[in-house]
């Protein structure tokens, strides 16, 4: 019986597909020699090689299981059954034998007996009785002696005592106990059918054998057949289609309950199916993660590259770090984007006899925060070389007007509602004088050991939704003394998000802007600028800054002439 | 109406608007990409509230620890539709809670009370 006979039964319905099982034998399962408890589960599959299926797949010849176990359990069971048979077949014999002796020898006591008369050697009832003894089944000759030995009668057939197949008993005749015997009789009995009867019954043994054989060999390959092969083949030919990485569970139940251990194989083959299909996903789904990751990441150059250069369109709005120089200020910048491009935008120009400081914290960051600072720039441009404004409220003003032109909110339908916070400081260095004007936007000046906070206007710049633009903006002249250090922040600056170690998180807000300037105040401006950028990271801590940050630092220097 | 749970996350504020109850909370810090995407849904079920709502007090509770200026501005359109609501005649409490030593929100606070004309303004200082 081959593999090949035994799939079209059991699989009908099935997805059949010619196995090649040639050189099988019992099927041994890689690494399953540590019991089937131990076959990989889940958590193994995702790093098992499907690969390592391979050795299992090809096993050898599945059928020749049965005929392993034929040939090793069935001589053991033949010997067993040939030598109790023998056994048994000796026994009867010898017992038949000795029965059959025992008969005999009664028939020639009872015979002895029957002569047993005075002159009865020559009374013709001896030979009468002689043939009826003979004539008994199973006699075959009747031999009578007298005391000497003499013969005097005999009947049957001629044949010797110790010729083959033949039982031979004796019985003296004799009157009585005390007489002594006057002759013998001896009877040859046959034992021949006593033989025939062993033997026959020795051939009937062997038939029995053959017989339990054929049966033994039918219900053995039956049976591995249907509760070993088939659940394996089942479980080979799904090896096969796991290898291909077609993931398919192998039913354990099929016509015929399996044997347990091919049971718990198949449950535990299974479960391993089950961890590399698992793997298996796992891995495409990374690989296509991984993928999405590169997208994103060429996406996220692009982009980034696209702002870089938008930085470097944005830098070339600002003035030039010294554009104040000469101008009788000590001036340094913070400009800080928080995505390289950014919503605050600052200027410094000296003009005639004054020097502008201009900060402005367009709505947004970013992109969006840029496109606003483009508009300031050119409206400043205008106001400060076209129209000439000097003073800080007239520019706020003038950049206000611009701004809602601009973005459409003075009623034509504005679809921004963006605008800005700004702060304009002007130095009149003939009086030594700054000027603030603020829309949103705070000065802080440290002038005798004090922070001093100057609040503009609390309403900024555009902004659709608000109320009809208001012109409004209030001029504080503030006298520079000695030493006195200026600085326009944006509210990024303030709105530190971080604290000091609290539970809650807090702001930094100007009070601890102005303890930082406060700290600081006696530096030079540009080391002022550095340590505020290292107590505003310390500040945050693992906080991320939220805001682009500005700031203009100028401190009036001592006057030319003047002595220290 | 329904009432309205939205749990806080690091861009985004904490809101419970118990409209049922008329209690409206924010807490948290609000710096969302984009504020108008978040605080518009909410501004329009607050327009919609008090549209419609029977008479009975509102309270709304701000305890945000950050904004940026573009939730600001969310914000003072809700705060423009309670003071509205209050000119119709509603009662409308605003509660600006701020820690004490906390100038920049105390300083917001201060400047949206300035917006208000008919409802009434609280800034409560916490410790």
């Amino acid at each position: 019986m081959s593999a090949a006979e035994l799939a079209p039964e059991e699989e009908a319905g099935r997805q059949a597909r010619p196995v090649s099982l040639r050189g099988a034998g019992p099927a041994r399962f890689a690494g399953a020699e540590g019991g089937v408890g131990n076959l990989p589960t889940a958590d193994a599959g995702a790093t098992m090689n499907p690969g390592a299926l391979r050795g299992a797949a090809q096993v050898r010849d599945l059928d020749s299981l049965a005929h392993t176990l034929f040939v090793r359990i069935y001589p053991v069971i033949g010997a067993a059954l040939l030598f109790t048979q023998c056994a048994i077949a000796f026994i009867n014999y010898s017992d038949t034998t000795r029965i059959r002796t025992e008969q005999a020898q009664s028939l020639a006591h009872l015979a002895a007996a029957a002569i047993v008369k005075p002159g009865w050697e020559q009374d013709p009832a001896t030979e009468r009785t002689l043939q009826a003894v003979v004539a008994e089944p199973g006699v075959r000759r009747a031999v009578l002696r007298d005391r000497g030995g003499r013969l005097l009668a005999a009947a049957g057939e001629e044949i010797g005592p110790r010729a083959p197949g033949v039982l031979s008993v004796s019985a003296e005749i004799s009157r009585g106990q005390d007489e002594g015997p006057e002759g013998t009789l001896a009877l040859i009995v046959s034992g021949e059918n006593l033989r025939v009867f062993a033997q026959q019954q020795a051939l009937l043994t062997l038939g029995a054998i053959l017989v339990l054989m054929l049966a033994f060999v039918l219900t053995l390959h039956l049976n591995v057949r249907r509760h070993v092969l088939a659940p394996l083949q089942r479980l080979l030919r799904a090896m096969n289609q796991v290898e291909r990485k077609t993931w398919t569970h192998v039913d354990p139940e099929g016509r015929f309950r399996p044997a347990n251990e091919i049971d718990s194989v198949c449950l535990a083959f299974n479960r391993m199916v089950d961890g590399l299909q698992a793997g298996d996903e796992a891995k495409q789904l990374l690989a296509r993660l991984e993928e999405a990751h590169r997208q994103l990441e060429a996406a996220n150059r692009l982009v980034m590259e696209s702002i870089g250069y938008a930085r470097r369109i944005q830098t070339s709005t600002l003035p030039a770090r010294d554009a104040l120089r000469g101008s009788g200020l000590e001036v340094a910048v913070l400009w800080q984007p928080l995505h390289l491009v950014g919503g605050d935008y600052y200027w410094m120009e000296e003009l005639d006899d004054v020097s502008v400081l201009v900060v402005a914290d367009c709505t947004g960051h970013g992109v969006p925060g840029a496109f606003i600072t483009l508009i300031v720039a050119m409206a400043l441009d205008q106001i400060l070389h076209h129209d000439r404004l000097r003073s800080p409220s007239a520019i706020l003003a003038a950049l206000d007007r611009i701004v809602r032109v601009r973005l459409r909110q003075d009623g034509r339908g504005a679809e921004s509602d963006d605008g800005l916070d700004c702060g304009i400081c002007v130095w009149r260095r003939a009086t030594r004088e700054v000027v603030f004007s603020g829309a949103g936007l705070s000065l802080i000046y440290v002038q005798d050991g004090q922070a001093v906070r100057v609040r503009g206007r609390r309403r900024g710049i555009g902004f659709a939704g608000r109320d009809a633009a208001d012109p409004t903006f209030e001029e504080i002249p503030i006298r520079a003394g000695e030493g006195t250090c200026f600085y326009l922040v944006t509210d990024g600056v303030t709105d530190q998000m971080g604290g000091t170690g609290g539970s809650t998180r807090r702001l930094l807000g100007y009070r601890g802007l102005g303890g930082i300037f406060l700290r600081h105040q006696e530096r030079p401006l540009s080391v002022q600028i550095d340590a505020l950028k290292t107590e505003l990271a310390h500040y945050r801590g693992s906080q991320e800054a939220r805001d682009d940050m500005t700031v203009i630092a100028f401190r009036p220097l001592r006057p030319e002439g003047a002595t220290a | 109406m329904d009432r309205i749970s939205i749990a806080g996350t690091e861009r985004t504020p904490e809101v419970d608007f118990d409209f049922p109850q008329g209690r409206l909370k924010l807490g948290g810090e609000s710096y969302p990409e984009d504020a108008a995407a978040f605080f518009g849904p909410l501004q329009q079920a607050l327009a919609a509230f008090l549209e419609n709502r029977e008479r009975g007090p509102l309270t709304f509770e701000i305890a945000l620890t950050y904004f940026n200026s573009s939730s600001a501005k969310a914000l003072m359109n809700m705060f423009m539709l309670l003071d509205d609501a209050a000119a119709g005649g509603a009662a409308v409490t605003v509660r600006w809670l701020h820690a004490a030593d906390d100038d920049t929100i105390q300083e917001a606070g201060e400047d949206f009370a300035a917006d208000f004309e008919h409802a009434r303004f609280e800034l409560v200082e916490q410790p």
